[in-house]
């Protein structure tokens, strides 16, 4: 008896819910960088971001998320179709009830602006630089390096 | 957990890491203009008696 009470009272509270909660169809998102802003609340079809947590992509109706960003691609679709590629090196992602996802990032580049010799070259560096570290900060330094670089790399091929 | 966690190095110090790697392997005619974003610069104005005192410069690398 009084799990159906219970149930129904869920089921009342769910309902509720759902009808507050004002999520939108569409997608606005602010994607911007301390070197540029790339799209200020611009309403795109998909998202996908690179966290720590893994992978992820975004569509509209997205569940409220926190997340960290890692360096790798960030892919946008745009509404017409057009799906467009930054590298990002750090920062944060915030997706809201209101369907707005906030990607901010320290440096993000179209991925066309990066230099695949170049980040092949300072991939080797770094990973030389890894070999020879002497103190165990130096040599967290030189992995967090070589993990950027690898992923440079990854996305400029 | 990550191991530079492990040495004491913050998200924070982590990430301004990972935007001079990326600075570095920009095509080449934007790399000078990204570098100048390697430097940070703080400036501090002390109030002394409600009066500010001259101002000083900090530059510091982004890194430490």
């Amino acid at each position: 008896m009084s799990f159906v009470k219970n149930a129904r009272l869920l089921a009342a509270r769910g309902a509720r819910l759902a009808q507050n909660r004002s999520y939108s169809d569409e997608m606005k998102l602010t994607f911007a960088a301390a070197n540029k802003t790339f799209y200020d609340a611009a309403v795109v079809r998909q998202i996908d971001v690179p966290s720590f947590s893994g992978s992820f992509g975004i569509l509209a109706k997205h569940v409220p998320t926190l997340a960290v960003l890692k360096p790798g691609v960030v892919q946008v679709v745009e509404n017409d179709g057009k799906t467009l590629k930054f590298f990002v090196s750090s920062g944060s992602v915030t997706v809201n009830e209101d369907s707005s996802v906030q990607v901010l990032a320290e440096e993000a580049h179209n991925i066309e602006d990066i230099d695949a010799n170049e980040a092949r070259q300072l991939l080797a560096k770094y990973q030389s630089q890894l070999s020879s570290a002497g103190d165990e900060k130096a040599k967290a330094q030189a992995a967090i390096a070589v993990e950027v670089a690898e992923a440079l790399v990854k996305a400029a091929e | 957990m990550k191991a530079w966690r492990d040495v004491g190095i913050t998200y924070i110090q982590y990430s301004n890491i990972a935007a001079r790697v990326v600075r570095e392997a920009l095509r080449i005619e934007l790399r000078a203009d990204a570098a100048k974003r390697n430097i940070s610069i703080v400036k501090f104005t002390p109030w002394v008696n409600g009066k500010p005192v001259p101002r000083k410069k900090v530059e510091r690398d982004s890194e430490s």
